[in-house]
């Protein structure tokens, strides 16, 4: 099986996908999801790196990876502040506590 | 020119509901005052707009890929129902000066009549189903908000909610009918469905006929959706009057007169159409025979006209339809509008606690009987006349089963009519009650509309010339006052029906004294279920209510489990996509 | 050897993030990304792409964890970890067919690169992008706004006291209508 470098970074952002997938369903605490998030946002990164990479316009690969990184990190900090407001407010970071808009 | 008057007929309300949103509730005189303006303005735009017709698109304005074109005709059709919209909408207006003169909230009332009038007059002139869709949702809009007016009541409330669902549903009916026509045309326009109706696949055509039929007959109250115009009577009078007897409940039947051309080649279709006409025609009656609530019998009263109307498309008279519903507006109109004068001066609605009013109120008792006579179909009213065209065209074109049970409802209305009338304004007073007579306000409107009831029959030649000359396909011949006369008197049938009114008055006469009883009959039971009816509509709301609290338990509130929706939608789209792509 | 440097780059970010994933404490679990966002910029530096390499290290495993430690110190250690509320099983399913479905998917293009035309990052950044540059000021702008609505808590506190300033000033006037109604 020859697998060229760009099929090995495929799988390898592949499995960090999935282990961040599998981390947002079992997470129930609020700063580890936002832990999570970020987990996701670097396989997001390494993805359009690869897809630069593979289709020659590297440049407009890194451009959208710089975007996606700087949008993520302000989403984790507001994110975080949010988890610290919540914490003096409910008292509590538990996921399955916070369900208030219950249907 | 054209274009001018139909911007001014739907836009003037418009701009009316507008301005009288922002008027205070503060300022009442203010408000009536504005009301009639705006109204009045919009009926004579409209009366100005009648030597205008034609059969060629007035208003055309691009809207853009999806949506094709947005056009106005002004043909026969449309600017006779615009006329009946605007003219009775102003006389309900002026109505409404003396009937809501002590009412708070004017301005939400106002605005949604005048909201109302313009989103009619732009239903029946508009040329693209899609807007004609839009226009018809605007009006099950302000009927729910007419009905549900007095919004602490829970009965109104009901009410409204009721008409606005089950409108809603034959909406769907509208939309899926314009949807389909459009894919198989690749456009909106009417005047093309008309034109080419033949060349569309047999099923899609047949798609559209019985969509456009489930919408018509729920706005029009027709069965199997008939359920919800008795409890719609919740609403203020003039708005009964209005959108429930002269103009919304009109919708349906110019819906289906429109289209005529293009169905009627639908195997079954005509004969669906006479069935929902005629099987409404003589349940509603059948309700009305023993009603004791006297806005829920002129109710009743409306679904079994509209069914005559409905009944004459169905057989292929879509002139004595028209015709009808022209003669239909102005006396029931009159009977809501008089029906409001007597409930506002008595303080009630109960027929059984009414009883030799018209002592008290001559000038209402006056008018009342004329618009009785016309719902009759007493020569020479207008109901007569165009009651007897729709009878001839059952005769020529129509299976005679289905006629028969017409003439049975025109006795029936007869009986209903004189029991109405007889309990309301003669016999014995059975509650003492101090009636006042109607305010000056409502003495206008009544008086216009009771000389209408008289005289509306006359405009036959000019009406049938309009809409011979203005509607291609339809193929309508126009009629003068001397043949329509030559053939009413010499056909059988009009000395028939005339004997079996006669009956049905006769009978009541001999009965008269059990009318106002209060014992509970077999037939209030039926009238009150709706034959039925009512059941199938608390199934369906509790089963919807159900199904929504079963539902109900995929909204844990739980983060975790909304990101578990969100990964099952990204897996369906992946599988999408990796499938669509082999 | 290029192929066993990204396999191993690649294992390392996988177990890196796994174990912060799973560890019972914050801190190490930050500690544990950081990790995850040194492999990823050195898998970035090695593919080519050097200068989302540098942003990648300098703010993942600079700034992020600075923030993380930052709130954990405010929020403090919640040491009881409870086990998941959606079945393991289920989890699994899911994320499985979700990766193998997006590989599968993406596959085929990854396989056959082209050869690549020598564009900048910078023509591409300011030129091509420059929306996207803009949106990203706005976030950072509308971002800022927001950590200084949520987090300043000199506003609360001043309207605190001034509620109990108005309670202060109500309660003998409270008290003088009470006797008011009795009398």
């Amino acid at each position: 099986m020859n697998l060229s470098p760009l099929d090995i970074v495929l799988l390898g952002t592949v499995l960090l996908l999935a282990v961040g997938f599998y981390g947002l369903l079992i997470t129930r605490n609020l700063i580890k999801l936002v832990l999570v998030l970020q987990i996701l946002v670097k396989a997001a990164v390494m993805a359009l790196a690869l897809a630069g990479k593979s289709s020659g316009n590297l440049g407009l690969g890194q451009s959208l990876a710089a975007t996606v990184i700087v949008a993520d990190t302000v989403v984790a900090v507001v994110a975080l502040a949010l988890a610290v407001q919540v914490r003096k407010h409910a008292g509590t970071l538990d996921v399955t506590k916070l369900s208030s808009l219950r249907g | 020119m054209t274009g001018i008057l139909i911007g001014l007929v739907i836009g003037l309300p418009w701009l009316g509901a507008l301005v009288l949103w922002r008027v205070s509730d503060e300022r009442p005189r203010l408000q009536h005052a504005l009301a009639v303006a705006f109204s009045s303005a919009a009926g004579f735009a409209s009366l100005a707009l009648i030597p205008f017709a034609s059969a060629e698109t007035a208003v055309r304005i691009d809207v853009g890929r999806y949506f094709g074109e947005l056009t106005f005709v002004a043909d026969g059709l449309a600017v006779s129902l615009t006329a009946i919209a605007c003219v009775i909408g102003a006389l309900a207006v002026i109505f409404s000066m003396d009937y809501m003169r002590a009412e708070a909230q004017l301005s939400r009332y106002y605005a949604f009549i005048l909201l109302f009038i313009g989103a009619m007059a732009g239903l029946v002139l508009s040329g693209n189903l899609l807007f004609m869709f839009f226009f018809w949702e605007i009006t099950a809009l302000c009927s729910y908000a007419l009905i549900s007016f007095y919004n602490d009541d829970p009965k109104a409330v009901a009410g409204g909610v009721k008409a606005l669902l089950i409108t809603q549903v034959g909406g769907i009916g509208l939309l899926a009918g314009a949807l389909t026509a459009y894919s198989a045309l690749g456009s909106y326009q009417v005047s093309d469905l008309l034109a080419k109706a033949e060349t569309l696949p047999s099923n899609f055509l047949a798609l559209t006929a019985f969509g456009f039929l489930i919408a018509a007959a729920a706005k029009s109250a027709q069965f199997p959706f008939h359920t919800w115009l008795p409890d719609a009577m919740e609403a203020p009078t003039p708005v009964s009057a209005l959108i429930h007897a002269a103009t919304m409940v009109n919708a349906g039947v110019y819906l289906l007169a429109r289209f005529y051309p293009a169905f009627a080649q639908v195997p079954g279709w005509t004969l669906a159409v006479t069935l929902v006409g005629l099987v409404s025609a003589l349940i509603a009656a059948f309700m009305a025979l023993a009603a004791t609530d006297l806005k829920r019998a002129l109710a009743y009263s409306t679904v079994s006209q509209l069914g005559y109307m409905v009944y004459a498309i169905g057989v292929g008279g879509v002139l004595a339809s028209q015709f009808h519903l022209l003669s239909h507006a102005v006396f029931k109109a009159l009977l809501f509008l008089a029906a409001g004068a007597v409930i506002h001066a008595s303080g009630t609605r109960d027929m059984r606690r009414m009883g030799a009013l018209g002592k008290q109120m001559p000038f209402v008792r006056n008018v009342f009987v004329f618009g009785a006579l016309a719902l009759m179909g007493i020569p020479i009213l207008n109901g007569f006349w165009s009651k007897e065209m729709i009878l001839e065209a059952g005769l020529s074109h129509g299976p005679i089963w289905a006629l028969v049970g017409m003439v049975m409802v025109a006795g029936m209305t007869a009986f209903y009519t004189l029991r109405m009338t007889w309990l309301v304004f003669f016999g014995e007073a059975r509650e003492s009650r101090h009636a006042h007579e109607a305010g000056r306000a409502m003495k206008v409107s009544l008086g216009l509309l009771g000389l209408g009831a008289w005289t509306t029959w006359l405009l036959i030649e000019p009406f049938s010339a309009l809409l011979q000359h203005t509607l291609p396909f339809h193929g309508i011949s126009s009629l003068n006052l001397s043949e329509l006369s030559h053939e009413i008197f010499a056909a059988p049938l009009t000395y028939a029906a005339l004997i079996v009114i006669a009956l049905g008055l006769g009978i009541f006469w001999m009965v008269r004294k059990q009318a106002a009883g209060r014992r509970e009959s077999w037939m209030d039971v039926l009238s009150r279920e709706s034959f039925g009816f009512e059941w199938l509509n608390r199934r369906v709301a509790s089963w919807t209510v159900g199904l929504g609290s079963v539902l109900q338990r995929t909204q844990t509130g739980v983060l975790s489990w909304n990101a578990v929706g969100i990964l099952g939608a990204l897996l369906i789209v992946l599988v999408f996509l990796v499938w669509s792509v082999k | 050897m290029e192929n066993i440097a990204y396999l191993l780059l690649g294992l390392a970010a996988a177990f890196c993030a796994y174990r912060a994933m799973i560890s019972k404490h914050l801190l190490p679990s930050a500690l544990y990304l950081a990790c995850v966002s040194a492999s990823v910029s050195i898998s970035l530096y090695l593919l080519g792409a050097y200068e989302v390499a540098v942003i990648e290290l300098s703010v993942g495993a600079g700034l992020v964890t600075v923030m993380l430690v930052y709130t954990l110190s405010v929020v403090g250690e919640d040491t009881y970890d409870p086990a998941s509320v959606i079945p393991k099983p289920l989890a699994l399913l899911v994320v499985g067919v979700i990766a193998v479905l997006a590989a599968w998917m993406a596959y085929p293009v990854v396989s056959r690169p082209v050869a690549s035309g020598e564009v900048l990052l910078a023509d591409v950044l300011w030129k091509q992008r420059a929306l996207d540059v803009w949106v990203q000021v706005a976030l950072i702008f509308s971002g800022v706004m927001g950590v200084l609505g949520l987090l300043s808590e000199r506003t609360i506190k001043i309207k605190e006291e001034q509620i109990l300033q108005m309670a202060e000033t109500e309660k003998p006037i409270a008290i003088q209508m009470e006797e008011e109604m009795r009398v």
